[in-house]
């Protein structure tokens, strides 16, 4: 532990450490506020997008029946994806006890909870009298009317609801005693501030005693959390009869690609932000290179589930299985389906190399085949699969509009709006976490590993 | 925070070591209510004041089975109280309703964690006894609750485990 | 969404204007109050007719086209919402086309003119009294001495006879022209047989039918008729059907309905015809004794010679004429409008002596009860001679449009600028309204009275079904009060209205036998008119004419490398359907496409020319061009291009103006011609940089091999084989289970278990489980259902670009799959579908909606509760068949513009924007039954509840009824050997059975 400790963080003390973190929460830099700028405007495009769709009706984007979900429910899964690896390394590493997680766990929770309020939109946006949406929700009405409760749909609301609770908690909960650390370093309004956020918290033994304890049941929570959601969510697919989604592989197939997208964000956002906030003896190489052996994971995992789709879709000899999967691989939508191939389950295998893993250049460049292939998988799966489904005289191809792309970007506004308004106000490395792995210094030499 | 300080002393410790050994000290002179400040959990400080396991997972539990039966109870009442014909299905189809209750089982169960941590944080609040902004950074702290007379035999065993600093209160 | 609830826009004070019969109620309410409110309002003074809530029928006729179908016109709180076929009626019983249900959207079109209008000097349209109005007209032809021409369209009757005598008493001159008037089997007619008359046919006692390119299902004389005739014949029951082949260069809906198509050289059918009438005198006795005249006549045409011509083997003719003549009796008819070349007559008098060789006249070809519809082009060309000499000072153009059915080469527009004063009585403004100095709008068919002479015994009344919708004025009308403003000689025309004229005309009719007059004409009215058996047909025999058939080829103009096929739809006919929303958005049968015109290639020919289906293309024949997206299609011979008429309008309302390019535009004139020629020319074609998505409905046109539409030959279908054997034992292959006996044992079970674990609650107990029966040996495909189910169910059309979109929500479509026509010799094969809700016993679509809107009735119905729905469309996309459609925008206030709104079912809800819809199954229909058999107190009877698309079905396709009655029609039909479900290998159980498609296999 302590060796491996030494490894992460060469010389530093605890006092350093916090002196470090608290030192990110300093004045924004220009980048800073130019990349905050973009992002809001990224999503106030998003906002009237969304106007446009609630005046006129979902006729603006691009749905072209029998494809009646398309870029929303596409970009809702790609959001509950993202989520699903800040989770992975905050709570089932935690649970592993792997150390190199420390460093990083802080900004992916925080991507995790960011991610699932962006995806939480769309069940929203999408529908089509987006005004009763809450009809979706079991609450007392007088006509005794209740939802649904074998509706897929119904279960994403459970889960997803259920997921940005307990990751939102996971986040406040870790983050509180590092809010007290900041709290005695700053001062004037800004210590009334975190000392408002810190909860009183002050480090004494007995809620340390409760602390430790109850984080790690909350970690032990939110690993089964974290399977069952994008299980739930390949449900949404997997439970209807359309050849292409009718799979009973697409349960873990999702877990993976979710967790495969997430760390492709991780790099996407870690790589920036780390030159941004000086964080580079805090977040090393090392972590790096341990995430890029989880991304190595997970790509050859959606590897083997994509040839096991199409060698299904073979060997069952059910024909429309087969025609869903020809043409997805050589029809109309052939680029996106080669697409997200070369993106995932090649571009991943790249990182069997050492120098790659530790390259942070390369790794961004893949990080950003990750999102893109990610995207287009389930753009893939959703699209193709309903454009040509059971009935042949109804197929059709979908044609997206400026409506379906104004909320994507929207999307990404809002989400990092978010993430960058979070990394300067709260510490985006664990501070107490990292001081559990440096020792303390003692009067004695030698007593004590 | 204008709530008057319990009289006690309070001192910070820059090594382990030496904060480990006060508390063995102050237990062995029958000290049973010390308040140890830390800026992370460490194995040491656990190992010398020797508390038992926090029963939060009491809460967790509890949380969690709530949770598990009102998911199944929520879907099956709420599924016979209209009951729809879908699909050919049965009114109320327990296999689609697992996931429900499993979902509630994990919320609830976080939740009710979380609300043991609170609670039992509340048993011993910190409010009103000495704090010393170093304690969130590297030093460790330990106060002794005692009334001024016994102060300076506390002060003294402090400084023989190698505090750094000592604080009286009432100052 | 208050806004987007559908009684918005109603105008209250508009719906009281058209509150029916009931005038004195409508005027004692209509002072009252000037804000619009959102609800119905119930009679003041109650009229006996008129029962708030319950459909008052009326009988008329309809006037769509020349065959003059009874209809039903369906009235709610004195709105006609709904036209339907009258079952007492000879021709169509109870039936009814799209065309003729679209009249509807004719009574209510927003293209209407509020009333009278002159040019003015400056050449605008100013607004006249209807007194003002009669008097410049009254003027004109009063004074004009003579000098007058009338142009009006076809159609006998008390209103025709007026308009003669009104005109011969002015000194002018009338012709009645209506553009498919079939001249050339007229004229055929009077050659070979010396009868001045068109044939009626008795298709349902044909064994064998063969057409030469007469689309009898579409546009032919009486489609609805000539339907239900097929349908009986060629609808396989017990192990017969009759055999249907079609001869023609392009598979039309009619070829399609054909066992065999041969695709025969443009205006080659006499040559054909003349070769089987030959083998048949050579081969076989028992043809008339004065037809061996004919063999001298026949001799050089043998099979050898005529499949040189025409590109058939001779050896096909042979068997042709064979088959043709050992079924007896037979019938061939020849004589449609796409086939109608220089040489049409020579064609139609072959086609009557093959008739009259194989012994068909006076068995299925009858002559003497049609009567002449009207005066034939010739008559129209010598009119327009005269126009153009300035001999015209006044001319009246009434229910025709010459200058959009007149090919421009013509040169009508000049001939009739010529004219000093040109009036029109069209209710909407065509391109000849527009082109006139007055128009006087007259009453639509349902809004006046009137009646049509269909053909012998048979006289279709009309009456009004409603108060006006617009300030029209019958034409009867204003004859009367122009002749009494005239007076003189005119002053015998003394009636005060036209409807006391027709009185007087009928009380006539009554005396003629002897009945009571008002009793005759009571009962004539509830019936619909007059309907007494046809009188006995004469005997036929040879005219001296007959020596004269032979064939000399279609004689084409201009040199391009292609025949140009200018041919009418069954949606359009001659242009007069091309402002009807619901015929634009009904797809062509044939080709699927909507709101837009086309050009047909064969693939072949397209690759030849390197064009692709969307490339504009652009048709240069010597009299002009024509610019349309191609279409390639399998079933144009190759060599031919062919092109839809009855686009291209330059006026005739807001869905017309402007909407694809007028086929007329290619054709010569047909100056100095009895009739005009349609396949007349050779066109080049150019490629175009344009491009122009194909608003097709249809994704992909083969069924891959799906069991969607199932086909069997006629001998397995005698074996009594159900469609899978019967697959297999053409294919040689076996079925393959792929689970064993106690796997299927235990799916079985478990389903059994299932459903029973569903009978709780409200489904507890006995309830009828609602089916329907499609018989796919039936259907031809003629998607008259389809518009039935846009009327009743408030179906909103979403126009061409939403169509482009895919999103057009007609709840019920026929998917038209083709069949071979690959590989190069193999026989293309065209299968129709009626694709609706199957409503599923396990639907796959209920489950997926987390809200319940979509859920499964007591009484087996598929239910969508339209209130409950939030729009996640997730029950579309896990509907195998796709018959579920998405209100994307506010179709319910885009679709009805004033006055389309009235046409609105007040049964049906009309859905807000962002709600699934879907086929009910006419739920309104079943409660309305229910109800009034409780009312009635007996148990609601088989045939009670019929929904609009089985009732309007001239094939009688569809059975609708209660599967768990044993006694019910529904189940007996489900129950046939040829009953098979749509994807049945999903295990969805649809509640709706198709009949396998029978069919006659050219071999084997």
């Amino acid at each position: 532990m302590a060796t491996m400790a030494h490894e992460q963080h060469p010389a530093l003390t605890h006092g350093e450490v916090t002196r470090d973190v608290v030192a990110t929460l300093g004045p924004p830099s220009r980048g800073y506020v130019l990349m905050l700028g973009g992002a809001v405007a990224l999503f106030l495009v998003g906002v009237i997008t969304f106007v446009a769709l609630l005046k006129e009706g979902l006729g603006l984007a691009g749905y072209q029946p029998p494809v009646m979900w398309s870029v929303y429910i596409t970009t809702f899964v790609f959001w509950v994806g993202i989520g699903h690896a800040g989770t992975l390394i905050s709570a089932i590493l935690f649970l592993f006890r792997s150390p190199w997680r420390t460093a990083v766990y802080r900004a992916t929770e925080a991507m995790t909870v960011f991610a699932i309020m962006t995806a939480g939109l769309f069940p929203i946006i999408h529908i089509g009298r987006q005004w009763v949406f809450y009809w979706l929700l079991p609450y007392p009405n007088q006509r005794y009317l209740w939802p649904n409760f074998k509706s897929p749909l119904l279960w994403d609301v459970f889960a997803i609801g259920t997921y940005l609770t307990v990751s939102t908690t996971f986040l406040v909960v870790g983050l509180v005693p590092d809010i007290a650390a900041v709290r005695d370093k700053v001062s004037g309004w800004r210590k009334k501030l975190y000392a408002a956020c810190s909860l009183g918290w002050t480090g004494s033994d007995t809620q340390w005693r409760h602390y430790t304890r109850a984080y790690l049941y909350l970690a032990a929570l939110a690993t089964p959390l974290v399977l069952s959601v994008h299980s739930v969510v390949s449900w949404d697919f997997a439970m209807s009869i359309i050849p292409g989604w009718h799979g009973t592989i697409f349960a873990p197939y999702f877990v993976a690609g979710a967790i495969y997208s997430g760390i492709g964000m991780v790099f996407t956002l870690l790589i920036p932000l780390r030159k941004l906030l000086k964080l580079e003896h805090l977040i090393t190489e090392y972590h790096f290179d341990n995430l890029g052996k989880l991304t190595l994971l997970t790509g050859s995992i959606l590897f083997y589930a994509y040839a096991m789709e199409y060698f299904v879709a073979w060997y069952s000899g059910n024909t429309y299985e087969q025609t869903t999967f020809y043409l997805r691989a050589f029809g109309p939508m052939w680029w996106a389906g080669w697409t997200m191939i070369i993106c995932n389950a090649f571009v991943s295998q790249l990182l069997w190399f050492r120098k790659i893993r530790t390259n942070l250049t390369a790794l961004f460049i893949i990080s950003i085949f990750i999102n893109i292939g990610m995207w287009f998988e389930r753009y893939v799966i959703i699209v193709s699969s309903l454009s040509n489904d059971f009935t042949p005289y109804a197929w059709d191809q979908l044609n997206p509009t400026w409506a379906d792309w104004g909320i994507l970007a929207g999307s990404f506004g809002w989400f990092a709006m978010y993430f960058l308004l979070f990394a300067k106000t709260f510490p985006v490395v664990a501070i107490q976490e990292i001081k559990e792995m440096i020792p303390m210094p003692r009067k004695r030499k030698g007593a004590h590993g | 925070m204008t709530a008057p300080k319990i009289p006690g002393v309070l001192a910070a410790f820059a090594h382990i070591d030496a904060a480990t050994d006060a508390i063995k000290a102050l237990r062995a002179q029958g000290h049973r209510d010390l308040t140890v400040y830390s800026a992370a959990p460490n194995h040491e400080l656990d190992e010398a004041l020797a508390h038992p396991v926090s029963p939060v997972r009491l809460f967790t539990l509890l949380g969690g089975l709530t949770g598990c039966a009102s998911g199944f109870a929520m879907t099956i009442w709420m599924s016979r109280d209209w009951p729809v014909l879908v699909g050919g299905k049965p009114i109320a189809a327990v296999p689609p309703y697992v996931v429900i209750a499993f979902e509630l089982t994990i919320l609830l169960g976080a939740l009710s964690t979380v609300a043991g941590l609170v609670l039992l944080s509340l048993l011993k609040p910190t409010g009103r006894l000495l704090y010393d902004a170093k304690f969130s950074d590297d030093h460790v702290g330990i106060f002794v609750p005692c009334a001024p007379e016994q102060a300076q035999r506390v002060v003294e065993l402090f400084r023989k485990a190698g505090s750094v600093e000592v604080h009286h209160a009432p100052a | 969404m208050a806004d987007d609830t559908p009684s918005n826009g109603i105008n209250r004070r508009k719906f009281l204007t058209v509150l029916g019969v009931a005038g004195g109620g409508t005027a004692a309410l209509s002072g009252c109050s000037t804000d619009r409110v959102q609800k119905l309002v119930p009679y003041l003074v109650q009229s006996e007719d008129q029962v708030p809530g319950i459909p008052t029928v009326y009988a008329s006729t309809c006037t769509e086209c020349a065959a003059g179908c009874g209809l039903h016109v369906r009235t709610r709180e004195g709105r006609a919402i709904k036209l339907e076929g009258n079952p007492a009626h000879p021709i169509n019983a109870g039936t009814l086309c799209a065309r003729g249900q679209a009249g509807l959207q004719g009574l209510y079109n927003p293209g209407r003119l509020s009333g009278p209008m002159a040019r003015g000097a400056d050449g605008s349209w100013q607004e006249l009294t209807w007194e003002d109005a009669i008097a410049r007209l009254a003027e004109r032809v009063g004074g004009g001495a003579g000098r007058l021409a009338v142009i009006s369209g076809a159609g006998e009757g008390t209103f025709a006879d007026l308009l003669a005598e009104w005109t011969a008493a002015l000194g002018g001159r009338l012709v009645r022209y209506e553009p498919f008037d079939h001249e050339p089997l007229r004229a055929a007619n009077r050659q070979v047989f010396g009868l001045d008359q068109l044939p009626s046919h008795d298709f349902a006692r044909a064994r064998h039918i063969v057409s030469f390119g007469a689309d009898f299902l579409e546009t032919w004389l009486a489609p609805v008729e000539q339907q239900r005739g097929f349908a009986a014949a060629h609808g396989y029951r017990d192990g017969e059907m009759a055999k249907h082949v079609y001869v023609g260069p392009r598979m039309s809906l009619t070829g399609m309905n054909a066992d065999e198509w041969h695709a025969s050289a443009p205006g080659t059918e006499a040559v054909v015809a003349l070769a089987m009438a030959h083998v048949i005198l050579a081969e076989r006795s028992g043809a008339p004794s004065d037809a061996n005249a004919l063999r001298g006549v026949l001799a050089p045409y043998t099979p050898e010679m005529a499949a040189g011509e025409c590109g058939l083997s001779a050896d096909a003719i042979r068997l042709l004429a064979r088959e043709f003549a050992s079924a007896r009796p037979s019938l061939a008819v020849t004589g449609g409008v796409a086939m109608q070349h220089r040489g049409a007559v020579e064609a139609c008098a072959a086609v009557n002596i093959l008739n009259y060789v194989a012994g068909n006249v006076g068995e299925t070809v009858r002559f003497g009860s049609r009567l002449p519809a009207a005066d034939g082009y010739g008559a129209l060309d010598g009119l327009i001679a005269t126009m153009a000499a300035g001999e015209v000072g006044v001319v009246l153009v009434h229910e025709a449009n010459p200058l959009y059915a007149v090919p421009k080469a013509r040169g009508l527009a000049d001939a009739f600028a010529k004219v000093p004063f040109k009036v029109s009585t069209a209710s909407v403004l065509d391109e000849t309204a527009a082109a006139c100095d007055l128009v006087l709008p007259n009453h639509h068919a349902l809004e006046r009275w009137d009646d049509r002479r269909i053909r012998a015994g048979v006289v279709g009344l009309m009456q009004p079904v409603m108060e006006p919708v617009m300030g029209s004025m019958p034409t009867g009308d204003v004859l009367l009060k122009t002749a009494q403003k005239i007076g003189g000689v005119m002053a015998r025309f003394a009636a005060p209205t036209f409807e006391a004229h027709l009185k007087a005309a009928w009380a006539e009719l009554a005396r003629q036998r002897s009945a009571s007059a008002p009793v005759f004409w009571m009962e004539a009215l509830q019936r619909g008119g007059l309907y007494e058996a046809p009188p006995a047909p004469p005997g036929v025999r040879l005219a001296a004419g007959a020596e004269r058939v032979g064939y000399t080829g279609p004689d084409l103009d201009g040199e391009g490398a292609l025949v140009f096929l200018a041919y009418p739809t069954s949606m359009l006919f001659d242009g007069r359907g091309a402002n009807r929303p619901w015929l634009l958005e009904n797809p062509d049968p044939v080709t699927k496409i909507t709101w837009q015109s086309w050009v047909e290639l064969h693939p072949d020919t397209a690759k030849d020319l390197d064009v692709r289906e969307g490339e504009i293309v652009r048709l240069v024949s010597p009299h002009g061009t024509l610019e349309a997206p191609a279409y390639l299609y399998a079933g144009v011979r190759t060599g031919v291009v062919a092109a839809p008429l009855g686009y291209g309008h330059t006026e005739y309302g807001q869905y017309a103006k402007g909407r694809g390019a007028n086929a007329l535009d290619l054709l010569d004139g047909g100056a100095g011609r009895a009739f005009l020629p349609y396949l007349s020319t050779r066109v080049r074609l150019e490629r175009t940089r344009g491009y122009q998505k194909v608003a097709k409905t249809e994704g992909n046109p083969r069924q891959l091999g799906r069991h969607i539409a199932e086909a069997m030959s006629l001998p397995l279908a005698r074996q009594g084989l159900d469609p899978r054997q019967a697959h297999y034992a053409e294919t040689g292959g076996t079925p393959h289970e792929i689970n064993t006996e106690r796997e299927l044992e235990a799916i079985a079970g478990f389903a059994a278990a299932q459903q029973a674990a569903t009978k709780l609650g409200n489904y507890a107990g006995e309830h009828p489980r609602w089916g329907m029966v499609i018989d796919l040996a039936r259907c031809t495909g003629c998607s008259s259902c389809v518009t039935a189910c846009y009327a009743e169910n408030n179906i909103p059309t979403v126009g061409e670009d939403e169509v482009l979109r895919g999103r057009e929500m007609s709840w019920l479509r026929i998917e038209r799959y083709f069949e071979g026509g690959e590989e190069p010799g193999e026989p293309l094969e065209a299968r129709f579908v009626p694709m609706l809700c199957q409503h599923c016993g396990n639907a796959p679509c209920e489950p997926v909606c987390p809200v319940y809107a979509a859920y499964h009735t007591p009484d087996g119905l598929n239910a969508q509760v339209y209130n409950r729905c939030v729009g996640t469309r997730y029950c579309s996309n896990n509907c195998p068949y796709k018959v579920r459609y998405f209100n994307w925008h506010a179709y319910n206030k885009t679709a009805f513009p004033e006055p389309l709104h009235l046409q609105l079912n007040p049964d049906v809800t009309v859905r807000a924007r962002g709600v699934m819809e879907k086929c009910t199954f006419c739920v309104q229909r079943i409660r309305g039954a229910q109800h009034q058999a409780r009312l009635e107190d007996r148990p609601l009877a088989d045939g009670d509840v019929v929904t609009a698309c089985a009732q309007a079905c001239p094939s009688g396709a569809i059975v609708f009824g209660d599967l768990n009655d044993p006694a019910s029609r529904a189940r007996a039909a489900a129950a046939d050997h040829r009953g098979y479900h749509a994807l049945e290998d999903l295990n969805v159980r649809p509640v709706i059975t198709y009949l396998a498609k029978v069919q006659h296999r050219t071999e084997a």
